[in-house]
């Protein structure tokens, strides 16, 4: 319309995908389409927000992620080797839900917990039913390092592990009320937060989830969590447990453990693609592992005091560690 | 299909607060992430969520609402409605996918703070399905305009406006991250799930996607509607929170937070909304006017929520209804006269038809707005386009970043409320904009708007064209009249008994 538009140079023309992404030789996926590049508050690093540049907020994200020791020139190149977005999660795990509600059903239908043997109600009371309170803690975790993430293809990896560790949590919690349906002496469905705030089997859990809950750092918080806690507690309430379990004939822990182990998986195969990303800058391999030598023998004590717990599983605990210790190598960290 | 019903063991998935230990419980939830205001962890724990909903339900149904917003966008492709559509209703929505999609992202954020940092663990389970939503309504409003960038470079704004400093983007961040970016989680779960949510979310997503199935945009119909289904479900974590805080002596404090987020919104949408249903949009497809909406879902309904929780009507509530007739309006006179500094192009809306509709929702109009549009005709048939363009710039608001406008013509009440603070002058659209600054001026105190900028030397060269650059626009992105000005025409014709 005016002049100086007339001026101007060649008007830009539709592009075929978003500018950001037109210079990628590939057409772009789905995934990339509703992930990349979504974090604009990443764009001023000085100030994040569209505010006073000192508010509280703004120091805590300049301090907690801008200023943080592990160092990336383009986080935003991160992707998420499952590719999962919102429409495909839903999908994965609507299935994954009829898979375990169906084991739910069918086991109730067959009076399963009324066949269960006596000894192994007090292991389940202990061992399995105040894991709803570390369930929750992963949750907790994992909400922070979405809302810490410098890219948000991180972010969204982030977003799914929280509904995942909130579908464990839902898991044990709908399980408790079964067994407190079933046997009134033991507790269920009332002692857990004792037990998780007391018996010692838990505080060497309790004292990682809870240091690892205010490690405001994100890297910080992505290596207490997603390398050191999550793996500890899976190897140990979901593989260590669910293996005792088959062995007293709860079939279904096993199974359900199982279940979960898959969701376990995928959030191991992202925190894999973020720290072999990480390690490709120089001076992140020496942050990472400090990281790592910080947090891992509260990992160690963890896994001791909750496997020494375990009845009939003399190397629980070496192999959970061995477990951990193995996916962490697998990183080309120790 | 589970053997126990949901209301059984329901209250063991939110039984999960525990007394650290080996940290503090201040340390745990700081007060400036959870502020949970001096009222024990015990309290929020009484926090109860009208809407319950469990992990197993949430992925089935989300499941099936995407299955059926995507078939709808597939099964309609084929008919290239965008490409057949008004220029008008593009506009609409190159504005709403430039405005909306990434503060829908963020707003997942803000969701996750209210998941990890709440005190209510009721609150912190709903918040994982709130920010999961966001989650989805990023995603969903990018992959469908994504599929328009190759009819005009402005349809990549749905991904690229947030990343600029166009001056409606800074407006948009403004209000998005004061509201819900920077607060701890009590304070979103009042400012933005009750306040902006309950109220304003209606009007983008309802109200649009009425005027949307009228215009025969059947994608984008279902598509918002169906985004409004996940809204009116996690908005609702804003009324417990309220419940407690009243319940606990702290109803001033959660009248202010409420009253400053509803007029904050309602400042935005009077930019983005208000001209997108009243211009824009085609005459014949216009389900009601913006005012009316406003009316309905903002003055009765929502109004109506604030005094069931036993809050009061905001103090400005006359100022606001006064200014239904008015703010938006003006800013769209604004928005058209600096068209080259939008990503959409405005649809002028103020031909000899529209101004009968027009003086009909808004009696008076032709005396007032009518008569910038009686300057803007008279230059355009007179050859003189060059004078309906910018040359000067207006004052910005430093609360809502926004052009200052009011009455024009005879009755001109356009007014700059000033303040000084700590020895800079600032300037403000509004009393309630004023009054929002002195609420907590050092939210805002260290804050540049577009024009401090400017002054401030950051756009170089310090003219139209630097100023484009600055805002990241290039021809093929900047704004321009959505119908080339073919409207004119109609006032060249025999007059109508239109005006
Ligand atoms: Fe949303
Ligand atoms: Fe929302």
């Amino acid at each position: 319309m005016s002049e100086e538009a007339q001026a101007a140079p060649e008007p830009l023309k539709g592009l075929k995908t978003w500018s950001h992404l037109a210079g990628n030789r590939r057409r772009p996926s789905e995934y990339e389409v509703v992930s990349t590049n979504l974090h604009y508050h990443m764009d001023n690093q000085d100030n994040p927000w569209e505010l006073d540049p000192n508010i509280p907020m703004a120091k805590w994200y300049r301090k907690y992620r801008n200023e943080s020791p592990l160092k990336c020139d383009d986080w935003d190149a991160f992707r998420d080797p499952d590719q999962i977005i919102y429409r495909t999660y839903n999908i994965l795990q609507d299935g994954q839900e009829n898979y375990v509600q169906g084991l739910f059903d069918q086991m109730n239908d067959r009076g399963y917990d009324q066949m269960l043997q006596p000894e192994w109600m007090p292991v389940l009371a202990k061992l399995y039913t105040p894991g709803r309170y570390l369930f929750h803690a992963l949750q907790l975790g994992s909400a922070y390092i979405h809302q810490m993430a410098p890219a948000s293809t991180i972010t969204n990896c982030a977003t799914y592990q929280t509904a995942d560790s909130l579908r464990w949590m839902t898991h044990t919690a709908y399980r408790t009320k079964e067994l407190s349906n079933g046997f009134s002496g033991e507790g269920f469905g009332e002692n857990e937060r004792n037990i998780w705030e007391n018996d010692p089997a838990w505080q060497g859990f309790r004292e990682l989830a809870e240091k690892a809950l205010i490690a405001w750092d994100w890297a910080e918080s992505f290596v207490a969590i997603n390398l050191v806690l999550k793996p500890a507690v899976e190897e140990c309430l979901l593989v260590q447990l669910g293996d005792a379990g088959r062995h007293n004939g709860d079939t279904l822990l096993g199974l359900l453990n199982q279940a979960q182990m898959r969701d376990a998986e995928r959030h191991r195969r992202w925190s894999t693609a973020l720290v072999k990303m990480a390690l490709e800058t120089e001076g992140n391999k020496a942050v990472l592992q400090a990281l790592l030598d910080k947090w891992v023998p509260l990992g160690d004590a963890a896994i001791n005091a909750y496997c020494s717990a375990i009845p009939d599983s003399p190397d629980a605990a070496a192999d959970a560690k061995e477990a951990v210790s193995n996916f962490r190598q697998s990183l080309g960290l120790n | 299909m589970a053997k126990l019903k949901r209301e059984e063991w329901y209250d063991l998935t939110r039984a999960t607060n525990w007394t650290p230990k080996y940290v503090t419980e201040e340390e745990l939830f700081p007060e400036e992430m959870s502020g949970s205001r001096g009222i024990p962890a015990e309290v929020w724990e009484t926090y109860d969520e009208p809407y319950k909903v469990v992990y197993s339900e949430y992925v089935e149904t989300q499941r099936e609402k995407d299955a059926g917003a995507y078939s709808v966008k597939a099964a309609l492709e084929r008919s290239q409605y965008v490409e057949n559509a008004d220029p008008g209703w593009v506009s609409t929505m190159v504005a709403h996918y430039g405005a909306i999609p990434l503060a829908e992202y963020a707003a997942s954020t803000a969701e996750a703070r209210m998941a990890r940092f709440a005190k209510a663990p009721g609150n912190r389970n709903m918040a994982v399905f709130g920010m999961m939503d966001e989650n989805r309504h990023g995603q969903i409003q990018l992959y469908f305009p994504h599929a328009y960038t190759k009819l005009s470079r402005q349809w990549d704004w749905a991904s690229k406006a947030y990343h600029t400093n166009e001056w409606a983007a800074i407006a948009a961040r403004s209000f998005f991250d004061d509201a819900m970016m920077t607060r701890d989680s009590v304070a979103v779960s009042i400012m933005l799930t009750f306040a902006f949510e309950t109220g304003f979310t209606n009007m983008q997503f309802l109200g649009l996607a009425a005027d949307a199935a009228q215009a025969g945009d059947h994608t984008f119909a279902s598509l918002i509607s169906s985004i409004q289904t996940d809204e009116s479900r996690h908005a609702q974590q804003g009324g417990p929170s309220l419940k407690i805080l009243i319940a606990n002596g702290k109803k001033e404090e959660a009248q202010t937070m409420v009253d400053a987020a509803i007029w904050r919104a309602w400042k935005l949408f009077s930019a983005l909304t208000g001209p997108a249903m009243d211009y824009y949009t085609p005459m014949e497809h216009r389900s009601q006017s913006f005012k009316e909406f406003m009316e309905e879902w903002i003055i009765a309904q929502f109004e109506r929520q604030l005094i069931d929780l036993g809050l009061d009507k905001p103090w400005y509530w006359d100022i606001l209804i006064r200014d239904l007739d008015i703010t938006h309006h003006g800013m769209h006179m604004g928005i058209w006269y600096w068209r080259p500094t939008v990503w959409w192009n405005p649809a002028a809306g103020f031909g000899p038809k529209e101004r009968e509709w027009l003086e009909e929702k808004y009696p008076g109009w032709n005396e007032t707005f009518g008569e910038c549009a009686d300057v803007i005709v008279d230059n355009l048939l007179n050859g003189r386009p060059e004078l309906t363009g910018p040359e000067t710039l207006p004052t910005v608001c430093n609360m809502c970043q926004l052009p200052i406008v009011g009455v024009p013509g005879s009755k001109w009440d356009v007014k700059d409320y000033q303040l000084e603070y700590e020895g800079r002058l600032y300037h403000f659209g509004s009393e309630v904009d004023k009054w929002c600054f002195e609420i907590d001026p050092e939210r805002y105190k260290g804050h540049l708007n577009f024009i401090d900028r400017f002054l401030a030397g950051h756009v170089q060269p310090p003219d139209l064209m630097g100023g484009l650059q600055y805002m990241g626009l290039a021809p093929g992105e900047m704004g321009d009249d959505a119908h080339g000005y073919e409207w004119v025409k109609a006032y060249s014709q025999p007059k109508t008994d239109a005006a």
